[in-house]
């Protein structure tokens, strides 16, 4: 058992609002949780030995700024160490939509806290019992909400904190969610956010977990999917001293359709691990996921992408797909895609490879004059870039791509 | 249709008979005690009682593992007999004339015509009856070319020296908890060494038969070929039909030193229970091959029996330009569950490996791929290619894969694809209006669907094979 981890169920006790019931059981679930080890398969990559005796300051009274992104004309909710600092009562908000915090009881946080996401999170369940701020988002059957709604987490040092969004889309109705990340002192930062997304309606999300340097973040994002509704989610990850998310993608109704593209770029010694697993429990659902990792020297990436298929989920088909860089000695990539499969009509694929950058093309290149760092940095980074192409909001893309290339030529120069 | 999946599912098991031999055998249960009998019963010198006996003192602190994708009854180590050979073992036959006549008819029954296969095929049989070997062909042949081939019991008599040097350096007798069993309690097996530069003259095969109730086989083999030379080994069981689960613990370590290559290649085709999955054989083996600079290490398996397949050949590419391999083909059918994969460890330069992994699932089965491949810091430009497709027959069962790739050199490549499908409509739809009929059509799909893999086999391995699959596979087209 880990101090830091006896702590959390310590000041779980103190936890109380409305949400205790469900807090609760919760805090029973974790107390049964083994410390994980290199035995504990969802964590055999992953050491948590700089969290176990971890001790930061609980509360903060920090203030700071959400990072501006030029023309993405959003609704910002930000949280600083985990307190929602936005007035979220003078919010203009489009039609269609409510903006609750956690603290105040609702349908729709009651529906959802704690219930899309699985229980077997040792960190979800952490942030079960000790998240008391959040919030929730409401969208009304049939609103088409065009305006991006952006919840910012922004961690400051010596802080830990922990954070929960909740989020209902209704029957045939439209949104938009970014999930935005930030934070380079040393903190622990956890987030976990519950999306139901109902039928025919459509959710566009957004992780950009861009922690680095001394933060430690983990967190999760977990969908539920009902019949013929769509999701287009990506994922955006930096290492920084541990990034640990776990993404669950539940195809509860027929015909649903998933696209989860993901895109890490690990600078030296940073960590980052992602889990992701998509269940389909009904027939004829759709999902194509897509990872692709750059890992700089001496960072570590772990990347585990199960495709579950139930039974009952005939005619699905799902693909995964994963694909990694290592750019130097030291760097080092874990991943297992993997398949469990108990239909047999469907048609299923993974695939993974971990590969230098391709010596023609890059000789094809230099043939035509183009400079041997240019031509790195143009072979390499157009490999994330084009998931970054594929993001539906152009405004957040135009934002990422040159902060990413940044990154990226930093990495090299660092190599 | 279901008329036919469900005669097929009954079909009985060809295999499945008893012969009734006189055989001298342990009352069940292990204990340090057991071990020394067995090792005093062998005549074994003293080294290879104590080896014995600290595998057995790692054993007892190991937990038996639970990660496959398995799911079994406990297995009560102490209601297995560790000790049983044919009673006839004790005049020595010099020849085929003097064997129990008995175990003769056996081995018709079984196919194995040891007196063509002399004649013919130019094969050597050690076959293991039990846990004694009983025949020993082509012995003279081969120690002309200085190969040794013998079961391992009679190596550590005669071979001390080098059983010594490699016994357990390619899987260590605390490597997990069957081969710490295996260790501990094995009864017999083979060995083959090639001298330098030697290649062997014809392949070397094993034909394994589990009988007398109640005996767990705990076999090692010991392969080491020396730098440049050569071997194929085949090795291929059957087991008769009974109610009772059966252990089977086996080791199999290969060691190719320098230029060697050496290629294994299983059918394994053992009792795997009844409709419900009753009775069958639990196939938890080991194996492990080590490749030395530019060695070669090859494994080609047909699965298709046993109840519980726990099974990763794998391969330790510690020379530089090592290459490893592995074909496999693994059908389960009724309730069998299957977790099978390889391991490539590729630890020197410009290392190769391939993997081709064929999952055929039909009835309530599981069958899942499970393997590593991991380059490590020094695999400089090493290589991997792995592919592995699963096949789903009828809708009760499942096929799964788990592979796990850890890389940690940035010139090292790999790749792994994997599929899953049915065998298509428009596939069986253009066999049949071809006329061939829907079983054959069917076997046909999925005999293409494993042909890389048979390719690999040898040729009387691939025959076989090919059968084997079409049998298994009758009447499970829907």
């Amino acid at each position: 058992m880990s101090q830091w981890l006896a702590h959390v169920i310590e000041r779980a006790a103190n936890v109380d609002d409305w949400l205790s019931p469900v807090r609760a059981n919760a805090l029973a679930e974790l107390k049964q949780k083994q410390w994980p080890g290199r035995r504990t398969e969802a964590w055999r990559y992953t050491s948590l030995h700089k969290v176990a005796d971890l001790a930061l300051k609980t509360s903060s009274q920090a203030v700071a700024e959400a990072p501006q992104v030029n023309g993405l004309n959003s609704i910002d909710l930000v949280f600083v160490d985990g307190r929602l600092s936005t007035d979220i009562a003078h919010l203009q908000l489009p039609e269609g939509i409510r903006i609750a915090a956690l603290d105040a009881k609702s349908d729709a946080a009651e529906a959802l806290f704690a219930n899309i996401k699985p229980a077997h999170h040792l960190f979800g369940l952490v942030n079960d019992v000790l998240a008391q701020q959040g919030i929730v988002i409401d969208v009304a059957e049939g609103a088409q909400v065009e305006q991006p709604i952006r919840i910012v987490n922004v961690s400051t040092n010596g802080i830990e904190s922990h954070q929960r969004t909740l989020v209902r889309v209704g029957q045939g109705a439209k949104a938009t969610i970014i999930e935005h990340g930030v934070g380079n002192e040393q903190s622990l930062n956890t987030v976990f956010a519950e999306y139901d997304i109902a039928d025919r309606a459509s959710l566009e999300h957004y992780r950009l977990a861009l922690q680095e340097d001394q933060a430690i973040h983990v967190g999760g994002s977990h969908f539920r999917l009902h019949n013929e509704s769509k999701l287009n989610s990506t994922l955006v990850g930096y290492g920084s001293q541990l990034t640990r998310l776990d993404v669950d993608i539940e195809h509860a109704g027929e015909h649903a359709f998933a696209k989860f593209n993901n895109i890490y770029l690990l600078a030296p010694h940073e960590h980052f691990d992602l889990h992701s697993t998509i269940e389909h429990a009904q027939p004829n659902g759709t999902t194509e996921e897509n990872a692709r990792g750059i890992i700089g020297d001496k960072a570590k990436a772990v990347f585990n992408g199960r495709i579950h298929i139930h039974r009952h989920a005939q005619k699905t088909l799902a693909e995964l797909n994963n694909r990694n860089l290592l750019l130097s000695r030291g760097a080092q990539i874990n991943t297992k895609p993997e398949l469990e499969i108990y239909a047999d009509d469907v048609q299923c694929a993974h695939g993974a490879t971990v590969a230098e950058i391709d010596e023609e093309a890059l000789y094809y290149m230099l043939t035509r004059g183009i400079d041997k760092q240019q031509a790195l940095v143009m072979l390499n980074f157009g490999f994330v870039q084009e998931l970054l192409f594929q993001m539906p909001n152009k405004a957040l893309a135009d934002w990422l791509q040159p902060i990413l290339r940044q990154r990226f030529e930093r990495m090299m120069e660092q190599k | 249709m279901s008329e036919q999946i469900d005669q097929a599912l009954k079909r009985k098991y060809d295999a499945g008979f008893v012969s009734e031999i006189e055989s001298e055998t342990f009352p069940p249960g292990l204990d340090e005690d057991v071990i020394r009998r067995l090792s005093a019963m062998k005549d074994e010198p003293e080294w290879m009682t104590e080896w014995r006996l600290q595998a057995y003192r790692k054993w007892l602190k190991m937990e038996e593992p639970d990660w496959a994708h398995v799911d079994y009854p406990k297995v009560d180590y102490q209601s297995i007999s560790y000790y049983s050979a044919p009673k006839s073992m004790k005049d020595k036959p010099k020849s085929l004339d003097e064997v129990d006549p008995e175990l003769l008819r056996t081995y018709e029954k079984l196919g194995i015509p040891l007196h063509e296969q002399e004649m013919l095929a130019g094969v050597a049989v050690d076959a293991v009856f039990d846990s004694v070997s009983v025949v020993t062909t082509f012995r003279e042949k081969l120690e002309e070319a200085g190969v040794i081939f013998c079961p391992i019991s009679e190596a550590i008599k005669k071979y001390p020296e080098l059983v010594k040097k490699y016994l357990g350096t390619v899987v260590p007798k605390g490597d997990n908890y069957f081969a710490a069993l295996n260790s501990a309690v094995f009864t017999d097996g083979s060995f083959v060494y090639i001298p330098k530069g030697v290649r062997c003259p014809m392949e070397l095969s094993t034909y394994f038969r589990i009988n007398e109730q109640n005996t767990g086989q705990f076999e090692r083999t010991l392969i080491v070929a020396e730098e440049g030379s050569y071997v194929s080994y085949l090795e291929g069981c059957t087991a008769p039909q009974r109610d009772e689960n059966q252990l089977h613990a086996a080791v199999v370590e290969l060691v190719a030193l320098d230029d060697a290559e050496i290629k294994y290649s299983t059918v394994q085709n053992w009792y795997p229970g009844d409709e419900d999955g009753k009775g069958g054989i639990y196939n938890f083996v080991t194996k492990r091959g080590l490749c030395e600079k530019n060695a070669k290490i090859s494994w080609t398996q047909v699965e298709t029996g046993s109840a519980v397949t726990w099974k990763y050949p794998s391969c330790i590419l510690k020379g530089d330009n090592s290459v490893g391999e592995f074909y496999s083909v693994a059908l389960t059918r009724g309730k069998q569950q299957a977790d099978t994969g390889t391991k490539m460890i590729h630890l020197g330069k410009n290392t190769k490996s391939t993997i081709i992994s064929k999952g055929i699932s039909a009835g309530r089965s599981n069958n899942a791929y499970r393997g590593l491949v991991r380059m490590g810091p020094g695999a400089e430009g090493a290589r991997n290619f792995t592919e592995c497709d699963s096949l789903l027959i009828g809708d009760q069962c499942g096929a799964h894969t788990f592979p796990y790739i850890e890389s940690s050199n940035p010139t090292a490549i790999v790749e792994h694809e994997a599929t899953t499908s049915k065998v298509s409509d428009d596939q069986l739809f253009l066999c049949q209006q071809r006329g061939l009929d829907p079983e054959k059509a069917v076997s046909m799909i999925v005999n293409g669907f494993c042909k890389e893999v048979f390719r690999e086999l040898p040729m009387e391995f691939a025959v076989e094979a090919g059968k084997l699959l079409e049998i298994s596979l009758e009447g499970s087209v829907g």
